[in-house]
C-alpha cells in the first residue's frame, strides 16, 4: 500500500555516493601527504642547504627524539590549547547563545562585540604579559581572547538561523526553558558550534607558537625555536612535524565528534 | 433533515461539558485586527474543523489555543482553564500540535521526537512507559520499522505521521492542526485523513483541524466552523449527517454533496 511506496522514497539519501566513502577519502589524503613529501624531497635536493633537510634527515631526527621530553612537550601545549580554547567556549557559548535568543542582550552586546572585534589581538599580548605575567595565565588568555569573538559572533548566528516555529510544538507543551535549550538551541546550533571549534584549533595553534616563546621551558612551540636557536634544523623540523601531526589527529577527533552528532543531516 | 443551522455559539456549551470557549477574542499584531471580536463554544471530544479564506485569521485562532501569542485580548479558555500566552499553556491543558511543516526536530529519530514531547507533557510517567506509548503511536501510525529515521530520511507523508503520532502519544486534552495535509499529494492525503480518524476514534480529545479545503472540512469535522474575511460571528454548521457516514462512503454520498454546497453558498454569501 501506500506505506510500501513511501519507504522506498525514504530510503534515497544523500550519502550513497562511494567517492565519500572513508576507505576512497584515506587514500586521497596519503596520496597528498606522499606528493607534500616528495615535493619536500625534490627541494631539498635542489637547495642542498642545512636550512631545509631532506625528509629522510628529519625523519630519522624525529625517531631520535626523547619520548618522555616530547610527551612532556605535547601535553604541556595540549593542556594550553584545551585551557584557552575551554575558556573561549564558556565565555563563548553563554554570549553567543544569549544573544542569539534575546533581541535585548543582542542589542546591548552587539555593539560590543563589534567594536572589539577588528582589534588585532595578538597586539594583545604585552598587555597580556603585563597583567598576568609571564606564566601559564597570559598565555591560556591569549589564546581564549582571540577565539572568543569568533566563537561568539558564530553561535549567535547559528541560533538565529534556527527557525522561530521549530520551538511551536515544545511551546505550545508548556516546555520550560532548560528543555527549550537542550532540545532545540544547543543541537541546533551545534553545527555553527563544531565548525567554529575546527577554525578555533587551528587558531588557537597560531597563537599557542607565540606565547611559547617566552617564559616557559616546555611546550611545542618553545621546543621548535629552542631548536632553531641552537641550529639544529632537522630537529626543527622534527618539531614542526610533530606538532602538524598533533594538530591533524585533533581536527580529526573534531570531525569524529562531529559524524557522531550530525548523523541527522548528513 | 436539518443540517447547517446557524448557531448562536453561546447558548451550547453547557451539555456536553466545557470544551473550548472564546469570548471576545481579539488578536491585533498592531496593524488592525487580525482576528476577531470571536465567540466560540466547541465542547469537549468533538472534531471541529476551522474553514476559512486566508485572511481570516483561522491559523492566528490555533497558534492563540496553543498558547503560542503572546498576548490576545478577550478571553481563551479550555475546560474552564485560561489558555494564557507563551509557555503557561501545558501545566494542566495538554496540547498536541501537528503544524503545517511537521515541526519535527531534525537532530532526533521519528521515535526521539515522540519521546522528547512525551517528557514534557507527562513528565510524571516513567521512561519505560513512555517509551512504550512512544513505539505503540508510530506502530499505529504505520511507522513500524522506521522509528531510528531521522526526519531528512522520511517522506513528507510519513513526517506528517510521526507528527500525528507526536500529537496523539501525549493523550492531548486538546489536539490543534493547522493545515496539516496541505502539502501533501492527494492519494496520501486521503490516507492521513482515514488515519487521523482512525486515531480520534480510539482517542477522542477536542480536535481543531483547520484547513481551507472545504471537500476536507466536511470529510473531517463533526462541526465545522466557518470565520469569514470581514471580521463577523463565526458561523458554526453542524456535519453529524456526513460525520456518522462510514469513512469510505462520505464522498459518494449525497449529504456530502449537499454539505459542500451548502458551504459553498455561505462562503458566497458571507465573502
Amino acid at each position: 500500500m501506500e506505506v510500501k511506496a513511501e519507504k522506498k522514497t525514504g530510503k534515497t539519501g544523500v550519502n550513497g555516493s562511494p567517492k565519500n566513502s572513508p576507505g576512497s577519502m584515506l587514500l586521497r589524503l596519503l596520496s597528498v601527504f606522499i606528493v607534500l613529501h616528495v615535493l619536500w624531497g625534490l627541494i631539498a635536493a635542489l637547495l642542498q642547504r642545512d636550512m631545509l633537510p631532506s625528509p629522510l634527515v628529519v625523519y630519522r631526527a624525529l625517531l631520535e627524539l626523547d619520548g618522555g621530553e616530547m610527551l612532556l612537550n605535547i601535553g604541556t601545549s595540549m593542556g594550553r590549547v584545551f585551557a584557552g580554547i575551554a575558556l573561549a567556549l564558556i565565555v563563548g557559548l553563554l554570549s553567543g547563545l544569549l544573544m542569539g535568543r534575546s533581541p535585548r542582550w543582542n542589542k546591548l552586546l552587539d555593539p560590543v562585540v563589534y567594536l572589539t572585534y577588528p582589534i588585532p589581538k595578538i597586539a594583545l599580548l604585552p598587555v597580556a604579559m603585563l597583567f598576568l605575567g609571564l606564566g601559564e595565565a597570559s598565555k591560556i588568555v591569549m589564546i581564549a581572547l582571540i577565539l572568543v569573538f569568533q566563537v561568539i559572533i558564530s553561535v549567535r548566528d547559528g541560533v538565529k538561523a534556527i527557525p522561530a516555529n521549530t520551538y511551536d510544538v515544545l511551546t505550545s507543551l508548556g516546555a520550560g526553558r532548560m528543555a527549550k535549550f537542550t532540545q532545540i538551541t544547543l543541537p541546533g546550533a551545534l553545527s555553527s558550534i563544531l565548525s567554529t571549534i575546527r577554525i578555533s584549533l587551528g587558531t588557537a595553534f597560531s597563537v599557542l607558537f607565540f606565547t611559547e616563546i617566552y617564559g616557559t621551558e616546555h611546550g611545542m612551540g618553545y621546543f621548535i625555536m629552542d631548536a632553531w636557536l641552537r641550529l639544529d634544523y632537522p630537529g626543527m623540523y622534527a618539531g614542526i612535524l610533530l606538532f602538524s601531526g598533533v594538530g591533524f589527529l585533533l581536527f580529526v577527533l573534531v570531525d569524529l565528534f562531529e559524524h557522531r552528532f550530525m548523523k541527522w543531516r548528513a | 433533515m436539518e443540517k447547517g443551522v446557524v448557531i448562536d455559539s453561546r447558548h451550547t456549551a453547557e451539555k456536553e461539558g466545557q470544551g473550548l470557549v472564546a469570548r471576545a477574542l481579539t488578536v491585533d499584531y498592531g496593524e488592525g485586527p487580525v482576528l476577531g471580536p470571536l465567540d466560540l463554544d466547541l465542547p469537549e471530544r468533538g472534531i471541529y474543523t476551522v474553514l476559512g479564506p486566508s485572511g481570516s485569521g483561522k491559523s492566528t485562532l490555533l497558534r492563540a489555543a496553543a498558547g503560542l501569542l503572546p498576548d490576545f485580548g478577550g478571553s481563551l479558555s479550555y475546560g474552564g482553564r485560561p489558555i494564557g500566552s507563551a509557555g503557561v499553556a501545558g501545566a494542566d491543558i495538554r496540547i498536541g500540535l501537528v503544524p503545517q511543516n511537521y515541526g519535527l526536530l531534525p537532530w532526533q529519530t521519528a521515535i526521539a521526537n515522540v519521546r522528547t514531547a512525551l517528557k514534557i507533557a507527562r513528565p510524571d510517567e516513567s521512561r519505560a512507559r513512555r517509551g512504550a506509548a512512544a513505539l505503540r503511536w508510530l506502530a499505529l501510525t504505520g511507522l513500524s520499522g522506521l522509528e531510528g529515521r531521522y526526519p531528512r530520511a522520511l517522506s513528507g507523508g510519513q513526517q506528517q505521521r510521526v507528527a500525528i503520532a507526536r500529537a496523539f502519544a501525549i493523550r492531548p486534552d486538546l489536539l490543534l492542526l493547522d493545515e496539516p495535509f496541505s502539502a501533501l499529494d492527494a492519494v496520501t492525503r486521503e490516507d492521513l485523513q482515514r488515519l487521523l480518524l482512525e486515531s480520534w476514534r480510539q482517542q477522542p480529545s477536542t480536535m481543531l483541524f483547520v484547513t481551507h479545503d472545504v471537500e476536507e472540512a466536511i470529510l473531517l469535522g463533526r462541526k465545522i466552523v466557518m470565520l469569514t474575511a470581514a471580521a463577523g460571528p463565526p458561523v458554526l454548521i453542524d456535519n453529524e449527517a456526513v460525520f456518522s457516514l462510514a469513512d469510505e462512503d462520505k464522498r459518494d454520498h449525497d449529504a456530502f454533496h449537499e454539505q459542500t454546497r451548502h458551504i459553498r453558498r455561505i462562503m458566497r454569501e458571507r465573502r
